[in-house]
């Protein structure tokens, strides 16, 4: 028959325990709450493996991966996430569905948008390419789809359309593209006056502004947008081999000519629209 | 959605200015009455003879929006701006900004108008942040014109003091 003197000695052998149990857990409470906070989404997952060591505080919770609230590499796979809906790892950047449950999956933050339209990260793209791509993945990911998805899945849905709508549409233009390569290097054109702009250029395109504005037939009008289609070919061979070589001012003052010509492209077809 | 809603009550400027799919025209219904209605009676549109030694052109451009903009400034003997004309392609924000200019320098001394603030500009025509950058232009293109003319008179001054000696 136990005395009560050896039960009080088996209590605190249990409470022992227990603290450090508690520990545990709390530990992963906060985390989980820095983790969720940290991230846009909330769906971005992490595991923990639940390695209840009854020794040592300085317990390390482990991670088998983790969503990244530090900088993150575009696509380079250094982070890898896991599946929001079945704790699978993702093996592929971007990874659009899950391999194993064949859930949607929400955007990976930062992303770049040629990793995304699967194109080489240069100037020269093949639209031919990219289009076929553009619409290979909105065959998948168009929130029609998912109408009668959880909740979760037609919210990722609708932002991944959305972000590969956007990626078609910047890479598409040769100018867009050029800007968009340039941001990804920190760069941007900035608003208001280019003081350092030739004065022959914009007497230049004064003149053909003048021009397109007095034109009387479709005619000139086409003949003007001929010169322009002209002087935008030529920029963009030069915005290419600027950004081959890496030289980012000169292909800024190259892609702000071809902003200058795009709009007057642009007036050329509403000239031509107002025509008909 | 924006775009009919913009249609109907400013047709005439639905053709010529592309901005209207803009993300910021979504959260602003309209442009301004003010700017609407330095688009459709532009005051001074024109060119002066940019050869004439009274007459000082500023020419500037916006590379991040592709806008361009020619102001021009003819001045008396007394050094008061008689008459301004201006020609831009852009928004319709940047051609009222630029008219407006246009407006505001004439009857000014070349040194009075050298005192006009896009600022100013931007508050008389409600111009929204994101247009901003057109009230800029318009100030660029002003001081551009004030300098072209200084820079003609100066070289006047020099040419006479080498012909006199």
């Amino acid at each position: 028959m136990l005395s009560y003197n050896s039960l009080r000695i088996v209590c605190p052998f249990r409470s022992l325990l227990h603290p450090n149990w508690l520990m545990t857990n709390r530990q992963t409470l906060t985390c989980s709450a820095h983790c969720v906070s940290n991230n846009l989404t909330k769906k971005d997952t992490w595991q923990r493996q639940n390695n209840l060591k009854p020794t040592g505080n300085e317990r390390k919770l482990q991670y088998s991966t983790y969503a990244a609230s530090s900088p993150r590499n575009y696509g380079t796979g250094q982070f890898k996430l896991n599946c929001w809906n079945c704790k699978q790892p993702l093996d592929q950047t971007p990874a659009f569905f899950c391999m194993t449950c064949k859930a949607v999956q929400p955007p990976e933050e930062d992303i770049s948008l040629f990793n995304i339209m699967d194109c080489d990260y240069k100037f020269s793209l093949d639209t031919h390419k990219l289009q076929k791509r553009y619409l290979h993945l909105q065959r998948s990911l168009h929130p029609d789809n998912f109408s009668q998805k959880s909740v979760e899945e037609q919210e990722y849905s609708e932002s991944y359309s959305a972000l590969v709508n956007k990626a078609y549409h910047t890479l598409l233009k040769p100018l867009s593209r050029g800007l968009y390569m340039l941001e990804l290097k920190g760069m941007v054109i900035e608003e208001g006056t280019d003081s350092g702009a030739d004065p022959e250029f914009l007497m230049e395109l004064m003149e053909i502004n003048e021009a397109l504005d007095e034109v009387k037939t479709p005619e000139e009008a086409n003949k003007i947008g001929q010169h322009t289609k002209g002087k935008l070919a030529v920029l963009t061979e030069e915005i290419d081999a600027a950004l081959l070589k890496g030289e980012l001012q000169s292909a800024k003052a190259l892609l702000a000519q071809m902003k200058y010509f795009a709009n007057i492209e642009e007036k050329v077809k509403e000239k031509l629209s107002e025509f008909m | 959605m924006a775009g009919t809603v913009v249609k109907t009550c400013l047709s005439p400027l639905a053709l010529l200015t592309r901005r209207l799919s803009a993300p910021e025209f979504i959260t602003q219904c309209c442009y301004h009455k003010k700017v609407v209605d330095h688009y459709e009676n532009p005051r001074n549109v024109g060119t002066l003879d940019k050869n004439s030694k009274n007459v000082g052109t500023g020419l500037v451009g916006a590379p991040a929006c592709g806008d361009v903009m020619k102001l021009q400034i003819e001045v008396d003997d007394h050094g008061k701006i008689v008459d301004a004309r201006f020609k831009t392609f852009g928004c319709g924000s940047a051609i009222a900004s630029s008219s407006l200019a246009t407006e505001w320098v004439k009857g000014k001394s070349v040194d009075e108008a050298l005192t006009i603030k896009n600022t100013d500009i931007a508050k008389e025509l409600c111009l929204p942040p994101v247009k901003l950058h057109c009230s800029m232009l318009a100030e660029d293109a002003i001081k551009a014109a004030l300098a072209d003319y200084r820079r003609k008179q100066q070289d006047d001054q020099q040419e006479a003091v080498r012909a006199s000696v």
